[in-house]
């Protein structure tokens, strides 16, 4: 049946109507984002310690090379970022296989596995932690239960890195959407007929899931990449980046130079050696995972 | 490419220029008269404080109603940084309770907070030692008043004392001596953090300044200090975890996680039974205690003299040199260092008051009494050194900071740590000071 609903366009049609609807998006792109990022790259070659701010050129870029406060921190978080991404994404994975199966309720536990994401690292996050890791702490306690040692986490350089994996691992929950979009969209035949086929569980994941979910694993791999290396709130709020600045991350780097010690220059050029550090990382996974969906 | 080069040329022609602008004083000139509007005030402490200033304003809300103030409060950690932040971007309250060292180290340093001078008619600055107030004055202009002058002295937990009959130490060997005493126990009579507080380096240099006569960092930024002096600060850190008087840093943070002392179980129960803190802020250590049972206990000496402790202004008050409100943050400024019924309600909870007439108030009413007092009347009493704003630094304490937590932790020996420490702040001092 023919619809009599007339749709008109509010705007009128012309050559620049498009260009009008996104013209808002266009304007809060340069405003919020091309200028400020242009803009910090200037502030980078300037010194405004002494309260003005003096022109000095590349030497704040320069002395990036030769910082070892960059170098370690930088050190810091590539480490942290090669623990944390591969852990979860298998993490956020599993627990998207879980609940992607059709059960009564299970609305509630894609919720209950979500709401840590939302939690972030807050101060009643910070101090449950502290409950958790500190020497007398719930994780110290089962340890000893088990008959283990325990463990120095707040203390020791060696272990201080994994409360903050922790904590993001404990917020898997994004990532675990994205695969759980994922897994639905692959339809049931596919498992049925390689069942008849003889295909295990098991084969059925490597042959069948993770070679169709590949786009949302590029996908989760990149974002987290990225956000890990930008990690800046856990380690500030749950170590300070100690002990021995071994969760010292080039995120606190940043703000230590910009708002503890005032050299608003240095740490706008210490932005720009994170947007390489990360621009270099994305570049190689793209590279990695090109080969790998080619070998798949 | 020619014209990536000009937008560029352009782009860094607007972001220089603009960020000049934020630099230009903007400040409004005051008419002389008290007009309805909203003040911003903040400040930092523990809840006493707190308290106490949430029942003055109520008090200013009864006196001036049409000058409404909305407080802004918390704890220290990262009290600096949000300051510094707010006075960058041009968001910075009318009023401020701010530490000596930010007339140099915020952003525009003394230029961020107006010139008080400028406003006799609001701010009764009669009760001022002219010593006293000299500590907010640069160039000629008053940039902030001082609130109170205090110093870091030792707090001890009395009960725990009491129960291992434990005198409290008066010389640093009697403190090092309870090391054994209190390990027998599992406690320990002294705590000293290298976080915001950084009293393991302050009490380090107390003891170096009495042993040597030498200040570690003069008025003007020079230090004072050899690496060999250093390396005798260091020295006496190590001793004293040696010695089982404090937690290493690795236990202490292990227990405490990046809680502040007085929010640990440790200190709360008593496992750690003193502390060195400001007396102007020694009221949030008292908080989490039964009522009494924190005690002062004395200056530490060599036996002979208690020269080499420090006092500074503690707290002062400012007004932001961006503030549309002058007159009346003023005003709010004058009612907080004056005004007899205000004194009454805040009492010592920001230190022994500097102004006479919020002194004379409390001493009418026997409120010049506890903790603070008895810290004010320790230093009172001694030969002490003021700290200098230097000192107060960040980057400088952070590299003092280091250099413990490096000691403590056995990363290396207290003459490299010296040798490094001392590089490092010559290094810094002659940077800023260019």
């Amino acid at each position: 049946m023919k619809s009599n609903i007339k749709y008109t366009n509010p705007v009128g049609v012309s050559r620049y109507t498009g260009l009008l609807l996104i013209l808002p998006f266009i304007i809060g792109s340069l405003v919020l984002t091309m200028y400020p990022f242009a803009a910090s790259f200037i502030f980078g070659m300037t010194d405004s310690r002494s309260g003005e701010m003096v022109f000095t050129g590349l030497g704040n870029y320069r002395s990036l090379l030769s910082d070892p406060d960059f170098i370690d921190s930088a050190l810091v978080t590539l480490k942290y970022a090669a623990i944390l991404v591969p852990l979860k994404l298998a993490v956020s994975l599993f627990i998207a296989l879980l609940l992607s199966i059709e059960l009564r309720g299970i609305g509630v536990w894609r919720t209950i596995f979500y709401i840590p994401s939302i939690l972030g690292s807050g101060l009643a996050v910070m101090i449950m932690w502290q409950f958790l890791f500190t020497s007398g702490g719930l994780v110290n306690q089962l340890l000893v239960l088990c008959g283990l040692s325990p463990v120095s986490w707040y203390g020791d350089s060696r272990y201080s890195i994994y409360i903050i994996v922790l904590l993001r691992l404990w917020e898997s929950g994004s990532a675990m959407l994205i695969f759980l979009n994922a897994l639905k969209g692959i339809p049931r035949e596919y498992y049925e007929a390689a069942k008849v086929d003889g295909c295990g569980n098991i084969r059925g994941f490597f042959r069948i899931t993770l070679p169709l979910i590949r786009n949302a694993v590029f996908l989760n791999l990149v974002l987290q990449t990225i956000s890990a290396l930008q990690e800046f709130s856990a380690p500030y709020m749950l170590t300070g980046g100690g002990p021995m600045k071994s969760t010292y991350t080039v995120g606190m780097l940043i703000y230590n130079e910009m708002f503890r010690f005032g050299d608003t220059g240095y740490a706008n050029a210490v932005s720009w050696g994170l947007f390489v550090v990360i621009t270099a990382a994305v570049a190689v996974l793209f590279r990695l995972t090109g080969r790998l969906s080619e070998e798949i | 490419m020619k014209k990536i080069v000009l937008t560029a040329a352009a782009l860094a022609a607007v972001t220089l220029s603009s960020c000049g602008n934020r630099n230009q004083d903007i400040s409004v000139k005051p008419d002389g008269s008290l007009d309805p509007c909203t003040l911003r005030f903040s400040w930092w402490g523990g809840d006493d404080r707190h308290e106490a200033a949430l029942r003055a304003l109520e008090l200013w809300s009864e006196r001036y109603p049409d000058i409404t103030v909305i407080p802004e409060y918390g704890g220290w950690d990262g009290w600096t940084e949000k300051t510094a932040a707010q006075l960058s971007g041009g968001t910075a309250p009318d009023l401020m309770q701010i530490n000596f060292d930010w007339l140099i180290s915020m952003p525009k340093g003394g230029d961020a907070f107006y010139d008080l001078y400028s406003i006799p008619e609001r701010i009764d600055i009669s009760g001022y030692d002219s010593e006293v107030l000299s500590f907010g004055e640069m160039e000629g202009a008053l940039r902030a008043v001082t609130i109170s002058v205090s110093g870091r002295t030792l707090f001890y937990n009395s009960e725990v004392y009491d129960s291992l009959g434990a005198e409290y130490p008066e010389t640093w060997d009697e403190l090092i001596a309870l090391g054994s005493s209190f390990s027998g126990k599992g406690a320990y009579p002294l705590d000293l953090d290298i976080q915001s507080g950084g009293t393991a380096w302050y009490l380090a240099v107390v003891y170096v300044q009495q042993t040597t006569g030498r200040q570690f960092m003069t008025m003007d930024g020079e230090l004072g200090f050899s690496a060999e002096d250093i390396k005798l600060a260091l020295d006496f850190y190590r001793r004293l975890e040696d010695e089982r008087v404090i937690r290493t840093i690795q236990s202490r943070t292990d227990e405490d996680g990046n809680a502040a002392l007085y929010q640990s179980p440790e200190f709360i129960d008593g496992t750690v039974a003193g502390v060195l803190e400001w007396g102007s802020s020694v009221g949030k250590y008292e908080m989490v205690l039964p009522e009494g049972v924190l005690e002062a206990g004395p200056l530490l000496t060599d036996g002979e003299s208690t020269d080499g402790w420090m006092i500074k202004p503690s707290l002062m008050y400012a007004v932001s040199a961006q503030t549309q409100y002058p007159d009346e943050a003023a005003q709010l400024l004058d009612f907080f260092i004056n005004d007899p019924d205000c004194a009454a309600i805040m009492g010592t909870t920001r230190g022994i008051p500097a102004s006479s007439y919020a002194q004379a108030a409390l001493e009418e009413k026997g409120l010049l009494t506890g903790l603070a007092m008895e810290s004010d009347e320790l230093l009172g009493g001694a030969d002490t050194i003021m700290v200098s704003p230097y000192m107060e630094l960040t980057r400088i304490k952070e590299y003092c900071n280091e250099a413990i937590e490096k000691v403590s932790y056995g990363q290396t020996d207290t003459g490299a740590a010296a040798e490094e420490l001392y590089n490092s702040i010559q290094g810094y001092l002659e940077k800023i000071r260019k």
